[in-house]
Protein backbone atom coordinates (compact mmCIF):
# COMPACT_ATOMS: atom_id res chain seq x y z
CA UNK A 1 0.00 0.00 0.00
CA UNK A 2 1.23 3.65 -0.90
CA UNK A 3 0.90 6.06 1.95
CA UNK A 4 1.20 10.08 1.75
CA UNK A 5 2.51 11.67 4.53
CA UNK A 6 3.66 15.10 5.62
CA UNK A 7 6.14 16.82 8.24
CA UNK A 8 6.94 20.13 9.35
CA UNK A 9 11.19 20.98 10.29
CA UNK A 10 11.92 24.13 11.99
CA UNK A 11 15.40 25.49 12.97
CA UNK A 12 17.13 28.74 13.57
CA UNK A 13 21.00 28.67 13.16
CA UNK A 14 23.89 30.27 14.90
CA UNK A 15 25.90 31.62 12.09
CA UNK A 16 29.79 31.46 12.63
CA UNK A 17 32.03 29.70 15.25
CA UNK A 18 30.22 28.85 18.48
CA UNK A 19 31.16 31.04 21.35
CA UNK A 20 35.02 31.85 20.21
CA UNK A 21 36.89 34.89 18.26
CA UNK A 22 36.73 33.93 14.02
CA UNK A 23 37.69 36.59 11.98
CA UNK A 24 38.22 37.07 8.44
CA UNK A 25 39.89 39.51 6.42
CA UNK A 26 39.99 41.23 2.61
CA UNK A 27 42.33 43.20 0.51
CA UNK A 28 40.65 45.48 -1.83
CA UNK A 29 42.35 48.14 -4.67
CA UNK A 30 40.67 50.07 -7.35
CA UNK A 31 43.09 50.32 -10.11
CA UNK A 32 43.58 53.45 -12.71
CA UNK A 33 41.03 50.95 -15.42
CA UNK A 34 38.09 51.06 -12.40
CA UNK A 35 38.64 47.38 -12.17
CA UNK A 36 39.39 45.77 -8.65
CA UNK A 37 42.02 43.71 -6.91
CA UNK A 38 39.67 41.67 -4.28
CA UNK A 39 41.69 39.13 -2.11
CA UNK A 40 40.22 37.08 0.26
CA UNK A 41 41.19 34.02 2.40
CA UNK A 42 37.49 32.52 2.33
CA UNK A 43 37.73 29.21 0.28
CA UNK A 44 35.08 28.81 -2.50
CA UNK A 45 34.16 25.06 -2.57
CA UNK A 46 31.07 26.21 -4.53
CA UNK A 47 28.86 27.62 -2.35
CA UNK A 48 29.99 30.88 -3.97
CA UNK A 49 31.54 33.08 -1.55
CA UNK A 50 33.87 34.47 -4.58
CA UNK A 51 30.93 35.73 -6.36
CA UNK A 52 29.53 37.03 -2.61
CA UNK A 53 32.77 38.84 -2.32
CA UNK A 54 32.65 40.81 -5.93
CA UNK A 55 29.15 41.85 -5.26
CA UNK A 56 29.45 43.01 -2.03
CA UNK A 57 32.94 44.84 -3.65
CA UNK A 58 30.89 46.08 -5.92
CA UNK A 59 28.00 47.55 -4.37
CA UNK A 60 30.38 49.17 -1.72
CA UNK A 61 32.22 51.02 -4.08
CA UNK A 62 29.88 51.61 -6.67
CA UNK A 63 31.03 49.69 -9.87
CA UNK A 64 29.58 46.83 -11.30
CA UNK A 65 30.18 42.98 -10.71
CA UNK A 66 32.08 42.91 -13.73
CA UNK A 67 34.57 44.90 -12.53
CA UNK A 68 35.83 42.83 -9.53
CA UNK A 69 38.07 40.57 -9.65
CA UNK A 70 38.71 38.29 -6.51
CA UNK A 71 41.67 36.05 -5.90
CA UNK A 72 40.69 33.70 -3.37
CA UNK A 73 42.03 31.13 -1.10
CA UNK A 74 45.91 31.57 -2.09
CA UNK A 75 47.75 31.48 1.37
CA UNK A 76 50.41 32.97 -0.46
CA UNK A 77 48.97 36.50 -1.04
CA UNK A 78 45.49 36.07 0.70
CA UNK A 79 44.58 37.26 4.39
CA UNK A 80 43.51 35.15 6.99
CA UNK A 81 39.96 34.01 5.79
CA UNK A 82 39.35 31.43 8.55
CA UNK A 83 37.71 27.64 7.63
CA UNK A 84 34.56 27.71 5.31
CA UNK A 85 32.29 26.55 7.80
CA UNK A 86 29.98 27.57 9.99
CA UNK A 87 28.15 28.92 7.26
CA UNK A 88 30.24 32.06 7.96
CA UNK A 89 32.03 33.14 4.89
CA UNK A 90 29.42 35.59 3.54
CA UNK A 91 28.78 37.08 6.90
CA UNK A 92 32.33 37.43 8.10
CA UNK A 93 34.44 37.82 4.94
CA UNK A 94 31.16 39.46 3.55
CA UNK A 95 31.86 42.02 5.90
CA UNK A 96 35.49 42.29 6.10
CA UNK A 97 35.35 42.68 2.07
CA UNK A 98 33.16 45.68 2.86
CA UNK A 99 35.61 47.34 5.57
CA UNK A 100 38.49 47.19 3.28
CA UNK A 101 36.65 48.69 0.52
CA UNK A 102 35.32 51.76 2.52
CA UNK A 103 38.95 52.15 3.16
CA UNK A 104 39.40 52.54 -0.41
CA UNK A 105 36.93 54.62 -0.53
CA UNK A 106 38.79 57.27 1.73
CA UNK A 107 40.87 58.93 -1.01
CA UNK A 108 38.16 58.22 -3.15
CA UNK A 109 35.82 60.30 -1.57
CA UNK A 110 38.34 62.88 -0.66
CA UNK A 111 39.27 63.28 -4.30
CA UNK A 112 35.47 63.02 -5.59
CA UNK A 113 34.42 65.96 -3.01
CA UNK A 114 37.30 68.30 -4.36
CA UNK A 115 36.72 67.50 -7.66
CA UNK A 116 32.62 67.92 -7.53
CA UNK A 117 32.67 70.27 -4.62
CA UNK A 118 30.85 68.52 -2.88
CA UNK A 119 30.88 67.55 1.34
CA UNK A 120 31.89 63.68 1.50
CA UNK A 121 28.81 62.66 3.53
CA UNK A 122 26.73 64.38 0.45
CA UNK A 123 28.63 62.00 -2.18
CA UNK A 124 26.30 58.78 -3.95
CA UNK A 125 28.57 56.37 -5.67
CA UNK A 126 26.52 53.95 -7.44
CA UNK A 127 26.96 52.19 -10.88
CA UNK A 128 30.03 53.28 -12.14
CA UNK A 129 28.99 57.04 -11.07
CA UNK A 130 29.42 59.56 -8.24
CA UNK A 131 27.01 62.59 -7.87
CA UNK A 132 25.48 64.73 -5.37
CA UNK A 133 22.21 63.27 -3.28
CA UNK A 134 21.78 67.40 -3.27
CA UNK A 135 21.94 67.60 -7.02
CA UNK A 136 22.43 64.83 -9.08
CA UNK A 137 23.15 66.83 -12.04
CA UNK A 138 26.69 67.68 -9.92
CA UNK A 139 28.22 64.25 -11.04
CA UNK A 140 31.37 61.82 -12.77
CA UNK A 141 31.67 58.95 -13.80
CA UNK A 142 34.43 56.35 -12.26
CA UNK A 143 37.42 56.43 -14.88
CA UNK A 144 37.11 60.30 -14.27
CA UNK A 145 37.39 60.27 -10.72
CA UNK A 146 40.59 57.39 -11.02
CA UNK A 147 41.90 60.09 -13.27
CA UNK A 148 41.84 62.72 -11.10
CA UNK A 149 43.21 60.11 -8.67
CA UNK A 150 46.16 59.47 -10.65
CA UNK A 151 46.74 63.27 -11.07
CA UNK A 152 47.32 63.67 -7.46
CA UNK A 153 49.24 61.10 -7.31
CA UNK A 154 46.43 58.54 -4.77
CA UNK A 155 45.91 55.23 -4.84
CA UNK A 156 42.34 53.72 -3.60
CA UNK A 157 43.55 51.01 -1.48
CA UNK A 158 41.86 49.39 1.75
CA UNK A 159 42.53 46.52 4.14
CA UNK A 160 39.53 45.25 6.51
CA UNK A 161 38.61 42.14 8.60
CA UNK A 162 35.79 41.73 10.58
CA UNK A 163 35.49 39.50 13.54
CA UNK A 164 31.57 38.38 15.60
CA UNK A 165 30.73 39.89 18.17
CA UNK A 166 30.60 37.03 20.51
CA UNK A 167 32.01 35.79 23.83
CA UNK A 168 33.35 32.91 25.75
CA UNK A 169 31.20 31.13 26.83
CA UNK A 170 30.42 30.00 30.41
CA UNK A 171 32.09 26.63 31.78
CA UNK A 172 30.06 26.50 34.04
CA UNK A 173 26.54 26.87 32.71
CA UNK A 174 27.42 27.51 29.16
CA UNK A 175 26.16 31.50 29.60
CA UNK A 176 27.51 34.08 27.23
CA UNK A 177 26.75 35.16 23.62
CA UNK A 178 27.55 32.33 21.60
CA UNK A 179 27.01 34.06 17.97
CA UNK A 180 26.61 37.89 16.40
CA UNK A 181 23.25 36.53 14.51
CA UNK A 182 20.87 33.62 13.17
CA UNK A 183 19.31 32.21 10.61
CA UNK A 184 15.81 30.72 10.92
CA UNK A 185 14.32 28.45 8.27
CA UNK A 186 11.30 25.99 7.65
CA UNK A 187 10.78 23.16 5.39
CA UNK A 188 7.21 21.47 4.66
CA UNK A 189 8.07 18.35 3.15
CA UNK A 190 6.20 15.77 1.20
CA UNK A 191 6.20 11.62 0.91
CA UNK A 192 5.11 8.68 -0.49
CA UNK A 193 5.88 5.71 1.67
CA UNK A 194 5.14 1.78 0.20
CA UNK A 195 4.30 -0.31 3.02
CA UNK A 196 5.18 -3.38 0.95
CA UNK A 197 8.40 -2.00 -0.02
CA UNK A 198 9.58 0.32 2.60
CA UNK A 199 10.31 2.42 -0.36
CA UNK A 200 10.35 6.07 0.18
CA UNK A 201 9.53 8.38 -2.58
CA UNK A 202 10.30 12.25 -2.07
CA UNK A 203 7.45 14.26 -3.42
CA UNK A 204 7.94 18.10 -2.74
CA UNK A 205 9.64 20.41 -0.21
CA UNK A 206 8.81 23.86 0.39
CA UNK A 207 11.88 25.55 2.71
CA UNK A 208 11.64 28.87 3.58
CA UNK A 209 15.04 30.43 4.86
CA UNK A 210 15.64 33.68 6.30
CA UNK A 211 18.84 34.79 4.81
CA UNK A 212 18.90 38.32 5.63
CA UNK A 213 19.49 40.51 2.35
CA UNK A 214 20.23 37.79 0.05
CA UNK A 215 23.24 37.96 -1.65
CA UNK A 216 22.53 36.47 -5.28
CA UNK A 217 19.29 34.79 -5.43
CA UNK A 218 20.13 31.75 -7.91
CA UNK A 219 22.87 31.36 -5.60
CA UNK A 220 20.66 30.43 -2.12
CA UNK A 221 18.14 28.63 -4.00
CA UNK A 222 20.91 26.42 -5.61
CA UNK A 223 22.26 25.93 -1.65
CA UNK A 224 18.50 25.31 -0.42
CA UNK A 225 17.73 22.55 -3.36
CA UNK A 226 21.53 21.17 -2.61
CA UNK A 227 21.05 21.17 1.01
CA UNK A 228 17.52 19.74 1.08
CA UNK A 229 19.14 16.82 -1.41
CA UNK A 230 21.47 16.28 1.61
CA UNK A 231 18.83 16.42 4.89
CA UNK A 232 16.25 14.06 2.79
CA UNK A 233 19.40 11.47 1.68
CA UNK A 234 20.47 11.60 5.41
CA UNK A 235 17.22 10.28 6.26
CA UNK A 236 16.52 7.93 3.56
CA UNK A 237 19.68 6.62 2.36
CA UNK A 238 23.09 7.65 3.75
CA UNK A 239 24.75 6.13 6.76
CA UNK A 240 28.49 5.74 7.56
CA UNK A 241 29.09 2.39 8.26
CA UNK A 242 32.22 2.31 11.54
CA UNK A 243 33.51 -0.93 12.53
CA UNK A 244 32.40 -0.77 16.02
CA UNK A 245 36.46 -2.65 16.81
CA UNK A 246 38.78 -0.68 14.16
CA UNK A 247 36.46 2.36 14.10
CA UNK A 248 37.41 2.67 10.28
CA UNK A 249 34.34 3.54 8.09
CA UNK A 250 33.26 0.14 6.49
CA UNK A 251 31.27 2.14 3.30
CA UNK A 252 33.70 4.89 2.46
CA UNK A 253 32.42 4.47 -1.46
CA UNK A 254 29.61 5.88 -3.38
CA UNK A 255 28.27 2.34 -4.32
CA UNK A 256 27.65 2.01 -0.60
CA UNK A 257 27.24 5.20 0.89
CA UNK A 258 23.98 5.92 -1.14
CA UNK A 259 23.44 9.94 -1.74
CA UNK A 260 20.36 11.08 -3.80
CA UNK A 261 20.88 10.82 -7.58
CA UNK A 262 18.43 13.39 -9.83
CA UNK A 263 15.49 10.75 -10.13
CA UNK A 264 15.25 10.58 -6.08
CA UNK A 265 14.97 14.47 -5.04
CA UNK A 266 11.88 16.05 -4.34
CA UNK A 267 11.09 18.68 -6.15
CA UNK A 268 12.09 21.52 -4.06
CA UNK A 269 10.08 25.09 -3.76
CA UNK A 270 13.16 27.33 -2.28
CA UNK A 271 11.21 30.66 -0.88
CA UNK A 272 14.36 33.37 0.09
CA UNK A 273 12.99 35.39 3.03
CA UNK A 274 14.45 38.44 3.47
CA UNK A 275 14.76 40.45 6.60
CA UNK A 276 16.52 43.45 7.59
CA UNK A 277 18.46 45.41 9.76
CA UNK A 278 21.39 42.39 10.62
CA UNK A 279 24.97 42.16 11.31
CA UNK A 280 26.12 40.70 8.11
CA UNK A 281 27.23 43.09 4.66
CA UNK A 282 24.27 44.66 3.55
CA UNK A 283 22.28 42.33 6.03
CA UNK A 284 22.87 39.07 4.62
CA UNK A 285 23.14 35.84 6.92
CA UNK A 286 24.12 32.12 6.09
CA UNK A 287 22.64 29.75 4.48
CA UNK A 288 25.10 26.73 4.16
CA UNK A 289 24.25 24.47 6.78
CA UNK A 290 20.33 26.16 7.31
CA UNK A 291 19.83 25.11 4.22
CA UNK A 292 19.78 21.27 4.84
CA UNK A 293 19.20 21.21 8.49
CA UNK A 294 15.33 21.66 8.58
CA UNK A 295 14.97 19.10 6.04
CA UNK A 296 15.91 16.07 8.42
CA UNK A 297 13.11 16.54 10.96
CA UNK A 298 10.58 16.99 7.67
CA UNK A 299 11.63 13.94 6.37
CA UNK A 300 11.12 12.23 9.72
CA UNK A 301 7.63 13.35 10.43
CA UNK A 302 6.51 13.17 7.19
CA UNK A 303 7.16 9.55 7.43
CA UNK A 304 5.87 9.31 10.85
CA UNK A 305 2.48 10.73 9.25
CA UNK A 306 2.24 8.40 6.61
CA UNK A 307 2.47 5.47 8.31
CA UNK A 308 2.31 6.23 11.93
CA UNK A 309 5.29 5.40 13.25
CA UNK A 310 7.33 6.89 15.39
CA UNK A 311 10.69 7.21 14.28
CA UNK A 312 12.78 10.31 16.04
CA UNK A 313 16.69 9.20 14.70
CA UNK A 314 18.54 8.98 11.37
CA UNK A 315 18.79 6.75 8.98
CA UNK A 316 15.48 4.85 8.50
CA UNK A 317 16.08 2.25 6.16
CA UNK A 318 13.09 0.27 4.36
CA UNK A 319 13.16 -2.50 6.71
CA UNK A 320 12.99 -0.32 9.68
CA UNK A 321 9.67 1.12 7.73
CA UNK A 322 8.39 -2.54 6.97
CA UNK A 323 9.18 -3.34 10.62
CA UNK A 324 7.50 -0.06 12.14
CA UNK A 325 4.52 -0.53 9.44
CA UNK A 326 4.10 -4.23 10.88
CA UNK A 327 4.09 -3.16 14.20
CA UNK A 328 1.26 -0.28 13.63
CA UNK A 329 -0.44 -2.71 12.03
CA UNK A 330 -0.31 -5.30 15.19
CA UNK A 331 -1.43 -2.64 17.48
CA UNK A 332 -4.36 -1.33 15.83
CA UNK A 333 -5.67 -5.08 14.80
CA UNK B 1 54.93 -4.72 -19.82
CA UNK B 2 54.87 -4.31 -23.48
CA UNK B 3 53.07 -1.27 -24.21
CA UNK B 4 49.86 -1.12 -26.89
CA UNK B 5 49.43 1.72 -28.78
CA UNK B 6 45.73 2.71 -29.12
CA UNK B 7 44.80 4.34 -32.54
CA UNK B 8 40.86 6.04 -31.97
CA UNK B 9 39.59 9.93 -32.46
CA UNK B 10 39.65 12.62 -29.51
CA UNK B 11 37.38 15.88 -29.73
CA UNK B 12 37.59 14.82 -33.32
CA UNK B 13 41.20 14.53 -34.30
CA UNK B 14 42.85 11.23 -34.73
CA UNK B 15 45.43 10.43 -31.92
CA UNK B 16 47.80 7.18 -31.74
CA UNK B 17 48.83 7.16 -27.79
CA UNK B 18 51.48 4.60 -26.62
CA UNK B 19 50.23 3.41 -23.54
CA UNK B 20 51.01 0.38 -21.11
CA UNK B 21 47.73 -2.39 -21.62
CA UNK B 22 46.43 -2.05 -18.14
CA UNK B 23 46.01 1.90 -18.17
CA UNK B 24 42.34 3.08 -17.91
CA UNK B 25 40.88 5.44 -20.26
CA UNK B 26 40.27 8.18 -17.41
CA UNK B 27 43.99 8.02 -17.49
CA UNK B 28 45.20 7.77 -20.56
CA UNK B 29 42.68 10.95 -21.67
CA UNK B 30 44.17 12.64 -18.64
CA UNK B 31 48.25 12.10 -18.49
CA UNK B 32 48.67 11.46 -21.96
CA UNK B 33 46.15 13.80 -23.61
CA UNK B 34 46.58 16.42 -20.81
CA UNK B 35 42.57 16.36 -21.14
CA UNK B 36 41.76 17.15 -17.16
CA UNK B 37 38.42 18.13 -17.69
CA UNK B 38 37.55 14.56 -17.41
CA UNK B 39 37.55 14.04 -13.58
CA UNK B 40 38.28 10.76 -11.14
CA UNK B 41 35.56 10.52 -8.52
CA UNK B 42 35.07 7.25 -7.81
CA UNK B 43 36.67 5.00 -9.49
CA UNK B 44 34.14 2.85 -9.67
CA UNK B 45 31.82 3.64 -12.23
CA UNK B 46 28.87 5.33 -9.46
CA UNK B 47 29.86 9.01 -10.07
CA UNK B 48 29.62 10.05 -13.51
CA UNK B 49 32.44 12.10 -13.29
CA UNK B 50 35.17 10.71 -15.09
CA UNK B 51 31.84 10.54 -18.06
CA UNK B 52 33.20 10.83 -21.78
CA UNK B 53 31.08 10.93 -25.55
CA UNK B 54 32.40 6.84 -26.43
CA UNK B 55 30.85 6.41 -29.87
CA UNK B 56 27.75 8.51 -28.61
CA UNK B 57 26.85 7.14 -26.00
CA UNK B 58 27.89 8.67 -22.28
CA UNK B 59 30.42 6.20 -20.85
CA UNK B 60 32.46 6.53 -17.37
CA UNK B 61 36.06 5.94 -18.55
CA UNK B 62 37.62 4.81 -14.78
CA UNK B 63 35.44 1.53 -16.10
CA UNK B 64 37.01 1.34 -19.58
CA UNK B 65 40.61 -0.22 -20.53
CA UNK B 66 42.31 2.25 -23.17
CA UNK B 67 42.93 -0.98 -25.39
CA UNK B 68 39.11 -1.10 -25.88
CA UNK B 69 38.79 2.55 -26.88
CA UNK B 70 40.95 0.85 -30.38
CA UNK B 71 39.12 2.73 -33.18
CA UNK B 72 36.46 4.41 -30.90
CA UNK B 73 35.20 8.36 -31.37
CA UNK B 74 35.34 9.98 -28.01
CA UNK B 75 34.42 13.35 -27.33
CA UNK B 76 35.70 15.11 -23.87
CA UNK B 77 34.72 18.42 -22.70
CA UNK B 78 37.26 20.21 -24.23
CA UNK B 79 35.67 18.91 -27.87
CA UNK B 80 32.05 20.22 -26.67
CA UNK B 81 33.27 23.86 -27.09
CA UNK B 82 32.81 26.00 -30.37
CA UNK B 83 35.91 27.57 -31.58
CA UNK B 84 36.87 28.39 -27.38
CA UNK B 85 33.32 29.60 -26.77
CA UNK B 86 30.49 27.70 -25.05
CA UNK B 87 28.16 25.61 -27.11
CA UNK B 88 24.10 25.60 -26.21
CA UNK B 89 24.62 23.27 -23.47
CA UNK B 90 27.34 24.99 -21.37
CA UNK B 91 25.94 28.20 -21.79
CA UNK B 92 22.71 26.75 -20.74
CA UNK B 93 24.68 25.05 -17.47
CA UNK B 94 25.84 28.33 -16.70
CA UNK B 95 22.67 30.72 -17.43
CA UNK B 96 20.78 27.99 -15.70
CA UNK B 97 23.70 28.50 -12.32
CA UNK B 98 23.73 24.55 -12.73
CA UNK B 99 26.90 24.82 -11.62
CA UNK B 100 28.42 25.09 -7.86
CA UNK B 101 31.85 23.84 -6.95
CA UNK B 102 31.77 22.04 -10.78
CA UNK B 103 33.15 18.54 -10.51
CA UNK B 104 30.82 16.57 -11.85
CA UNK B 105 30.08 19.92 -14.10
CA UNK B 106 32.49 17.90 -16.79
CA UNK B 107 30.27 14.68 -16.96
CA UNK B 108 26.65 15.97 -16.46
CA UNK B 109 27.47 18.35 -19.47
CA UNK B 110 28.41 15.01 -21.88
CA UNK B 111 25.98 13.03 -20.18
CA UNK B 112 23.29 15.72 -21.55
CA UNK B 113 25.12 16.44 -24.90
CA UNK B 114 24.99 12.84 -25.91
CA UNK B 115 21.45 12.84 -24.24
CA UNK B 116 20.12 15.68 -26.80
CA UNK B 117 22.34 14.22 -29.51
CA UNK B 118 19.22 11.49 -29.74
CA UNK B 119 15.76 13.07 -27.98
CA UNK B 120 16.75 16.69 -28.51
CA UNK B 121 12.92 17.09 -27.17
CA UNK B 122 13.17 15.11 -23.86
CA UNK B 123 10.24 15.91 -20.77
CA UNK B 124 11.82 16.42 -17.84
CA UNK B 125 11.30 12.69 -16.33
CA UNK B 126 13.58 11.93 -19.30
CA UNK B 127 15.75 14.18 -18.41
CA UNK B 128 16.41 12.94 -14.73
CA UNK B 129 16.49 9.75 -16.11
CA UNK B 130 19.66 10.29 -18.35
CA UNK B 131 21.65 12.29 -16.11
CA UNK B 132 20.85 9.83 -12.99
CA UNK B 133 24.16 8.56 -13.42
CA UNK B 134 26.27 11.30 -12.47
CA UNK B 135 26.19 12.54 -9.50
CA UNK B 136 26.22 16.09 -7.53
CA UNK B 137 26.46 16.87 -4.24
CA UNK B 138 25.62 20.59 -4.42
CA UNK B 139 22.84 21.40 -6.89
CA UNK B 140 19.97 18.86 -5.85
CA UNK B 141 19.84 19.03 -9.62
CA UNK B 142 16.85 20.94 -9.93
CA UNK B 143 19.52 23.74 -11.57
CA UNK B 144 20.96 20.97 -13.63
CA UNK B 145 17.76 19.34 -15.36
CA UNK B 146 16.29 23.00 -15.79
CA UNK B 147 19.61 23.71 -17.82
CA UNK B 148 19.28 20.48 -20.24
CA UNK B 149 15.62 21.56 -20.71
CA UNK B 150 16.50 25.19 -21.36
CA UNK B 151 19.60 23.70 -23.68
CA UNK B 152 17.12 21.58 -25.79
CA UNK B 153 14.61 24.61 -26.16
CA UNK B 154 17.92 26.86 -27.40
CA UNK B 155 19.18 23.80 -29.90
CA UNK B 156 15.47 23.83 -31.28
CA UNK B 157 15.10 27.32 -31.70
CA UNK B 158 12.83 27.99 -29.17
CA UNK B 159 14.55 31.03 -27.01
Amino acid sequence: MKRRGTGVGCMFYGVGNTGLPNPAAAFVQVLPDTSVHVTVGAADIGQGSSTMAASVAAETLGLNYEDIHVVWADTMYAPEGGATSASRQTFITGNAVKNACQTAMGELKRTASEELNVPEEDLVFRKREIYSNKDASVRMTYPELMAAMGKKGRLAVGAGYYNPKTTYLSPVDMSGVPYELYSYATCILEVEVDTDTGEVSLLKAVSAHDVGTPIGIKLVEGQIEGGTAMGTGFVISEKIDVDPKTLAIKNPTLSKYIIETSMDVPVVYPIVVSSEGEAGPFGAKGVGEPALIPSIPATIAAINDAIGSSFTSTPIFPADIVKAWKEQQKTQG
Amino acid sequence: MNKITVHCTVNHKPVAVEIDPNKRLLDMLREDLNLTSVKEGCSEGECGACTVIFNGEPVTSCCVLAGQAEGADIITLEGVSVDGKPDVVQQAFMDAGAVQCGFCTPGMILTAEALLAKNPAPTEEEVKQAMSGNLCRCTGYAKIVEAVLLAAERARGGV
